[in-house]
């Protein structure tokens, strides 16, 4: 391995927080820097006489492209505009792309990633990472010194060029700007004609690093373990890191309304357009054979019985169509755990499905990816690869339950360990591939149980950013063969989400669940933390076995988003905001079918099917 | 609202100053509903500390024929042949409680509602109280609303006193807060001409305040109304408590859209749910209880309700019809236990009281000796 690095970056303001630390000669000695044009930047990348280049984003789409190249990103460092830039700092896009920066800010819902850092497939290890981020932080201290320079070099006031650095810029790679980026990556390809989807991929560090930035390592408390409670509330309403006994202690100490009032100021300041998000997709599971046979499930049938079944192309043809028809997006798509469908199935059916119909495909959860590599004794990265390479988007995050191996072996003795699901999600992040995180509480956990779940979650996306959205609900007893103390009504989840929003700092959304908690609750955890509202499902099969028996319109999904005083828009998986095509609600709202505007029959598989009595105990 | 005017409610709430007009319609339309929570629920921490109070109840609907056709009801008929129509015997609404008291069941209240009807004679409901009465003579009966009476009183052609008296002789013991919906003539007129009007009903409990019968009040919300209605309707109730001091709870109705004829209309959705117990908590600061009634909100909505603003949640009910037929999906029934469960989540202690909220049993007292089961889910029967 090379002992020095050799580095290109374009001389843009906006990019020098990042070289700094490298120009002013603090990291110099293990990195050799050229500063060049774009053009200048792309030639010395690829003809092999620069290892890293710091490139505009609208230059990367061609070069991610290029198999040749195979190039991958560096992890946690870019250029980022932020969506709340000072006014008189938008600039026209580059490229082939209309309208200015903030036009994009606000069409997309998403930062705009500007800048960042590229090389070949094996070109930098974690050590480089770690020293790019340092640089990073190196420059971000010194912003007033890069202003002053700039100042010096161009005409300008030195205050001027130093408010744009601290407050238009960002220079963090996050999940939102990995989302960001995606759909810029994606809006190049549609402006060239071209639909194919480029998912770039990161260098393949050790995940042990500690590369992440610094704004994400856990803050030491001053004045010891004293806080108070308000104290501790104010802090993480602000965006300070919890550590785990300060979550623990606010979980079981802190009043109801105090916490969410903390969430929500959290909401407000990660989200601050007021805008609540839902998708149109369907649920479909593709076989009720599973082999796992949790005991908190009544969806799966063992491989006897008669009730097993495997949906055939003709009936997965008809709820595409539909969910198409009603203006889907997506369809989240799970089992059941069948040993009778080898990898080919998954490829055939992903490929069948993509050449088919304009659905993103939002497909099997770590359970089933972990067993699909031990049936086909391929790596988990393989069975990954070839999923993505026949339509996988994204993955799911179900499955998670409650991360904490004791708990699994008493509710789900043949699931995946935290482990495995914790490598899968690793291994997908690493492919490019987002992914959703989830957690169901109500199996007797403890609130240590419920803080360490977090912790697992918030570390792995601390140094992969691939998380888009957590989502947690209680545990649907109804009909299983778990008979547990209910623990699981309407307080506990209010209290588990807005803790759950204090304590990911880095993830960007929380998504309420009205499925299990009906809208009524849906609707309140939107002040207490929620950004989301899920999905207008069309079909639910699992926790709708279990007693949860909610089904809501993209229509009652808007009103009870306005009611809570938030505006509602449309997402993909990705979280990037979709144009409206529905006319704002007229004055009178007509209930579909007269069946209850906040409640649908049990069992339904369509939002149309006749009206019986909707039930919801807890 | 801005954050001065917030401030200024608050200091005023601290200080136990009545809020005027202008701050219920603020409150109504604060945007931060969290913070309306909170201070709603200093007031009621301030007034019930941790508790929670349930009864042992049950419901008998003795009869929905019913001369009014208010249009947000799913459960009256008009006609005694209609289909669904039905009127009970004596003997059928003595046998509910027969049952009761057969399985062991140790209800403190029966709570009697009933639609308008015309057919029957007034010894029918003397009978009715005294016959419940002969059976359990230490129940408490709270029975027929204000818009009942005034019918008795129009129908049979006696005062308001006379006709109060004439039921309390026969075991009447005390008021629900029933009819009341919206007192503003406009909304009346049109979801309810048939009912009583505002003063009507004020005077029904003015004079039972009057002969020492307490009584609740409610407003129905969520339909045609304006907010400037519902805070002058929050007065109306206040102005009378002051003058009578009679009215023990308020309890904020929603409206129910499920077959009746304002079906078009949306249900108010779980954080207007919260926002009416937490403006009704702050405006109301002379009625002693909120009472978050979970037959109509349901469960997970009531149980929140405790946070804001709300100490009461009712009973354990049975055979509950009237919100049943306008849609309601929940249970027809709890058990103390889950009420008891519910109210503990909430990180409350649970009250057991009688109608007059004495407190019967509390906290650990009310703990049965096997841990919490969740009960078997009932299969509820709503008549089409």
């Amino acid at each position: 391995m090379k002992t020095r690095l050799r580095l290109a970056a374009v001389p843009f303001l906006s990019a020098r927080p990042l070289i700094y630390g490298i120009e002013s000669g603090v990291l110099a000695n293990e990195l050799d820097l050229i500063v060049d044009s774009p053009q200048g930047c792309v030639s010395l990348l690829t003809s092999g006489d620069a290892d890293l280049a710091l490139l505009p984003s609208v230059c990367l789409r061609t070069l991610l492209l290029d198999p040749g190249l195979d190039l991958r990103i560096v992890p946690g460092v870019a250029t980022v505009r932020t969506t709340s830039m000072h006014a008189s700092d938008d600039e026209p896009l580059l490229g082939p792309l209309p309208g200015s920066v903030s036009d994009w800010c606000e069409q997309h819902g998403l930062p705009f990633v500007s800048a960042l850092w590229v090389g070949r497939n094996g070109a930098a290890g974690w050590q480089h990472a770690e020293l790019l981020a340092q640089s990073r932080d190196f420059g971000l201290a010194h912003l007033p010194d890069i202003a002053a320079a700039q100042a010096k070099h161009k005409a300008g006031f030195a205050a001027r060029y130093q408010a744009f650095l601290a407050s238009s810029m960002t220079y963090r790679l996050g999940a939102q700007e990995l989302s960001g980026l995606a759909a810029l990556l994606d809006q190049l390809g549609r402006a060239e004609g071209s639909t194919v989807s480029v998912r770039p991929r990161f260098f393949d560090l050790a995940y042990t690093s500690t590369c992440e930035p610094a704004a994400a390592r856990p803050r030491r408390e001053r004045g010891g373990a004293a806080k108070s409670l308000d104290t501790l509330l104010a802090a993480a309403a602000a965006g300070e890191r919890l550590a785990p006994d300060q979550a623990l202690r606010l979980y079981t100490k802190a009043p109801l309304l105090d916490l969410g009032r903390a969430a929500d100021e959290r909401r407000q300041a990660l989200h601050p357009g007021n805008v609540v998000t839902y998708i149109i997709d369907r649920n479909v599971n593709y076989t009720n054979l599973c082999v796992t046979a949790c005991k908190f499930c009544n969806f799966f049938r063992p491989r006897k019985s008669p009730e097993a079944h495997t949906l055939s192309r003709l009936e997965l043809a008809h709820k595409f169509s539909e969910t198409v028809a009603m203006g889907g997006i997506q369809i989240l798509l799970q089992g059941g755990v069948n040993p009778d469908l080898p990898l080919t199935y998954y490829e055939d059916l992903f490929r069948w499905t993509k050449s088919n119909f304009p659905l993103a495909l939002h497909a099997l959860s770590p359970e089933e990816i972990s067993f699909i590599s031990r049936l086909e004794n391929l790596p988990i990265r393989r069975v990954l690869e070839r999923l993505v390479a026949a339509g996988l988007d994204s993955v799911p995050g179900g499955g998670a339950e409650i991360l904490d191996d004791e708990i699994r072996r008493r509710i789900s003795p043949l699931k995946c360990s935290t482990d495995t699901w914790l490598a899968v999600m690793r291994e997908a992040h690493a492919l490019g591939l987002r992914t959703t995180a989830t957690m169901v509480f109500g199996f007797g956990e403890t609130p240590e149980h419920i803080v360490a779940h977090l912790d697992k979650l918030r570390a792995l996306q601390d140094r992969t950013s691939g998380f888009t959205a957590f989502i947690c609900w209680p545990f649907q007893a109804e009909g299983t063969r778990m008979r547990l103390a209910d623990d699981t009504t309407a307080g506990r989840y209010l209290r588990v989400f807005a803790l759950s929003r204090l304590y990911l700092d880095n993830f960007p959304n929380l998504q309420v669940s009205w499925p299990t908690m009906g809208p009524a609750i849906g609707q309140v955890a939107l002040r207490f933390g929620g950004n989301d509202f899920g999905s207008a499902m069309i079909e639910e099969n699992v926790v709708s076995q279990a007693g949860a028996v909610w089904m809501l319109s993209a229509e009652d999904i808007e009103r009870q988003v306005r009611a809570a005083g938030f505006v509602p828009r449309r997402r993909n998986m990705r979280y990037e905001l979709l144009a409206h095509p529905v006319a704002p609600p007229s004055a009178t709202h007509t209930p579909p079918e007269r069946r209850p505007a906040t409640s649908a029959p049990a069992g339904a598989v369509s939002p149309t099917s006749p009206s019986t009595p909707a039930r919801s105990l807890w | 609202m801005g954050a001065m005017r917030f401030a200024r409610i608050r200091d005023k709430v601290c200080a136990g100053e009545p809020l005027d007009r202008e701050d219920g319609l603020a409150l109504f339309r604060h945007p931060n509903l969290i913070e309306l929570g909170q201070l709603a629920n200093e007031v009621r921490e301030r007034r019930h500390g941790q508790r929670t109070y349930f009864n042992r109840n049950m419901h008998i609907n003795a009869t929905n024929v019913c001369l009014a056709s208010c249009r947000f009801c799913s459960f009256a008929r008009t006609k005694p042949g209609d289909e669904g129509a039905y009127t009970m015997s004596l003997d059928e609404a003595w046998g509910r409680l027969r049952k009761r008291l057969a399985a062991g069941d140790p209800i403190t209240e029966i709570h009697i509602v009933n639609g308008l009807n015309d057919g029957l004679p007034f010894s029918y409901y003397t009978e009715l109280l005294a016959g419940l009465k002969r059976l359990a003579p230490a129940v408490h009966l709270k029975a027929f609303t204000a818009v009942e009476i005034h019918f008795f009183a129009q129908h049979f052609g006696m005062a308001v006193p006379v006709v109060l008296q004439r039921l309390r002789a026969a075991g009447l013991d005390s008021l629900p807060g029933g009819g009341a919906e919206i007192f503003a003539e406009r909304v009346r007129r049109k979801i309810c001409a048939d009912k009583c009007d505002a003063e009507q009903w004020l005077d029904v409990h003015r004079t039972a305040h009057g002969m020492g019968l307490r009584s609740n009040c409610t407003m129905l919300y969520g339909h045609i109304e304006t907010d400037e209605e519902r805070v002058d309707h929050l007065l109306a109730l206040r102005a009378l408590q002051e003058e009578t001091g009679g009215f023990q709870c308020f309890i904020p109705l929603a409206f129910h859209p499920e077959d009746n004829d304002l079906s078009r209309l949306p249900a108010p959705t779980g954080v207007e749910d919260l926002r009416t117990f937490a403006v009704a908590r702050l405006l109301l600061h002379n009625i002693p209880h909120i009472k978050a009634y979970w037959v109509m909100l349901g469960l997970k909505t009531a149980q929140t309700a405790q946070w804001f603003g709300a100490d009461d949640l009712d009973g354990t009910v049975q055979e509950e019809r009237i919100y049943h037929m306008a849609g309601a999906d929940t249970p027809e029934r709890l058990e103390v236990r889950e009420l008891v469960h519910l109210i503990e989540q909430a990180g409350r202690v649970p009250a057991e009281r009688d109608t007059l909220y004495n407190v019967l049993a509390e906290g650990e007292a009310l703990r049965s000796s096997r841990p919490y089961r969740r009960p078997k889910p009932l299969r509820q029967e709503v008549e089409a």
